[in-house]
């Protein structure tokens, strides 16, 4: 039986600043052999720790096919992420994982997976078959999880359709991965429409809540599949709008944050009516959602 | 199997005996109606065994205490190195627990192993030996004929045999003897080797433990519409307006939880003195609002009411849904042990009577 207790030690190779309280951290592998046996899915989460301060579930926020290391983007807010956001590269931090499902990507792809895309978008057997729309919703500190999702998704571009990445945050600052967006837009296909809640000097972008990039885009479908991250009120405004806009039920995912102490579905703090996040989550589509008792505040 | 016949007088002796192989863990009385599980340790063994009772109403902290204790090392750390502090596990002799708390172990047993198996828990669980010491005289708050957890479990191949009852012996009171109904190979084995202390038991003593049984079931004066109020919860017919209530009187105190033979919860934190520190669990209670309170502040059950509805409902409800059992095991002690009077069965109660 293995002790799923027990961290093991990695070292921080570098520390990308993303905005006045959040930084994204290179972790690497001290073993080798873990290093290129380490396997992950998009959407997935560590248990990440100090000794001496705390453990918590931190999103894992780099993609599978980046071998060697893991990056996590943390926000300075409680008193493990405040310490952690004081650490240099060489310093040590201690992970164990991964845990928790993963967003549905075989399954909507034009070549993987049992659920085929509905009629008419998918042609039969040539290689120029195209696979589902995809959708990426995010505000704030909820890119991370989404961005090991994208960065899987540019790695065979040609399986899906068109691509729009929707992101919000309250300051132009507080936007993760800014280097990241222009490479995302030169993508085929590619749209990434950006927003801030508050208007600042140099920012020439759309001002307003992640819903109203709505009036940006073209947001209509028939076979999109949306994946949602970010604060919980967020979150139920764009389903209201993914809903109008068409996407069914079953499409739009959505990972969930919870406090959680363990994570392999023992300490009890994430449960949401007969389910655990870290277990049967975090990654919920609407449909399973829905049906959570109002009282429970699956979604806001 | 055969029913077998062990004398009250042999108890102290078959304890003393069994606890050279085992670790043995018996009930001992404490001051007024309290009585505790205790091990059975090297020197003071005699002494302790002076306070043995198998007569008790109720222990005052279940059972779940041996495997799941109320806070423990988890490992230690210096210098930035992780030591392990886990020690592999002995067998384990349980002997005179109650019915009601055997199922409590049973259902922690297979949720300690669902999914990810907890390594802490399983490893002080596995190789145990139940015995049941059926109830005489149950605690006024007691209700397990309602919720069929007791007060006897019923034998292998028996058509009442529920999920989470697997005993290995169950002594049934008849006066002088206990008459011993073995409940799986392990109980069996378990008498051979202490043969010297059973006996065959007699047509009259199976007699005796018929009748033993039915005055106990008749002694347990709490009876409950179990089935209709786990109905009424599954079904979601369960009224906000009633948690209210209970939230206007419940100081969130969390003992309930904390002597509840099921609840299974806990925190992980750190502490550290210099270079030297440990990663530890302690049990935890979702009453509390700090319980689903993450970092941003946001809290999904930031209402007391909210927080009384998962209590019940996680008890009544959905562990329902997932095992097909319900969480409740009828001890009673959630009211016991409750500073205003608030217990499970006046919940069920209240929920039946509409």
């Amino acid at each position: 039986m293995k002790n799923e207790y027990i961290p093991y030690p990695e070292i921080i190779e570098s520390i990308q600043k993303e905005s006045f309280d959040t930084k994204t951290f290179k972790v690497a592998f001290e073993d080798k052999a873990q290093a290129l046996s380490f396997n992950y899915k998009p959407g997935q989460f560590m248990q990440v720790s100090l000794l001496g301060v705390g453990e918590a579930p931190i999103s894992i926020a780099s993609s599978p096919s980046w071998k060697g290391f893991l990056e996590f983007t943390i926000r300075a807010i409680g008193k493990l992420t405040r310490a952690i956001c004081q650490l240099n590269p060489g310093d040590r931090i201690y992970i164990r994982g991964p845990y928790g499902n993963s967003f549905p990507l075989e399954e909507v792809s034009a070549f993987g997976g049992s659920l085929p895309a509905p009629a008419g978008k998918r042609q039969s057997g040539s290689s120029g078959g195209k696979g589902r729309d995809l959708y990426f919703i995010a505000g704030g500190i909820g890119l991370p999880p989404l961005r090991s999702l994208i960065n899987s998704v540019f790695d065979r571009r040609e399986d899906f359709g068109r691509i729009k990445i929707l992101y919000g945050a309250k300051t132009p600052d507080e936007l993760c991965f800014k280097e990241e967006f222009k490479t995302w837009n030169k993508m085929a296909n590619t749209e990434v429409l950006l927003t801030v809640d508050k208007l600042e000097k140099d920012w020439k972008g759309n001002v307003g809540v992640v819903t109203t990039l709505w009036d940006k885009t073209d947001m209509t479908t028939t076979c999109g599949v949306a994946y949602v991250c970010g604060p919980p009120i967020m979150i139920r405004f764009v389903i209201e709008k993914l809903l109008q806009s068409g996407f069914k039920d079953e499409d739009i995912y959505v990972t969930l944050e919870r406090y959680m102490k363990c994570g392999i579905g023992k300490c009890g703090h994430c449960n949401i009516a007969e389910k655990l996040v870290c277990i049967d989550g975090p990654v919920f589509s609407y449909s399973q959602l829905k049906k959570f008792p109002e009282k429970e505040r699956a979604i806001a | 199997m055969k029913e077998r016949l062990l004398k009250k007088d042999d108890l102290i002796d078959l304890c003393t005996k069994a606890s050279e192989q085992w670790e043995t863990y018996v009930p001992l009385e404490d001051i007024g109606r309290d009585a505790h599980f205790i091990k059975l340790n090297g020197k003071n063994k005699g002494l302790l065994l002076d306070r043995l009772n198998l007569d008790y109403e109720s222990l005052l902290v279940p059972p779940k205490v041996i495997a799941f204790p109320q806070l423990e090392s988890l490992f230690k750390f210096q210098d930035g190195k992780i030591i392990e502090t886990f020690k592999p596990s002995v067998k384990r002799l349980l002997f005179g627990l109650r019915a009601c708390d055997v199922k409590g172990i049973l259902f922690m047993d297979d949720f300690y192993k669902r999914n990810f198996e907890d390594i802490y828990y399983l490893n002080r669980s596995m190789d145990k030996l139940l015995v049941i010491v059926g109830c005489k005289s149950p605690h006024e708050n007691c209700f397990c004929t309602s919720t069929k957890t007791g007060p006897f479990l019923p034998l292998p191949g028996s058509p009442e045999r529920a999920k989470f009852a697997e005993f290995d012996l169950q002594l049934v009171d008849v006066g002088n003897e206990y008459v011993v109904e073995i409940g799986s190979k392990k109980g069996e084995e378990f008498i051979s080797s202490y043969s010297k202390f059973f006996d065959d038991a007699s047509k009259d003593d199976i007699e005796h433990k018929k009748q033993a049984k039915r005055h106990a079931e008749e002694a347990v004066s709490l009876k409950l519409d179990f089935e209709k109020a786990v109905k009424k919860f599954c079904e979601d017919k369960v009224s906000r307006r009633m948690y209210e209530r209970i939230a206007e009187r419940c100081i969130y105190c969390g003992g309930c939880l904390y002597v509840c033979p099921t609840c299974s919860c806990f925190n992980v934190f750190d502490e550290r003195k210099s270079d030297l520190g440990r990663r530890c669990r302690n049990w935890d209670a979702c009453v509390f609002d700090g319980y689903t309170r993450e970092a941003s502040g946001n809290n999904p059950r930031f209402e007391k009411w909210n927080r009384t509805s998962r209590r019940y409902e996680h008890k009544l409800k959905y562990d329902y849904l997932v095992t097909g059992m319900s969480g409740c095991v009828g001890c009673g002690r959630c009211l016991s042990s409750c500073p205003v009077n608030i217990g499970i069965s006046q919940v069920i109660e209240e929920v039946t009577k509409a």
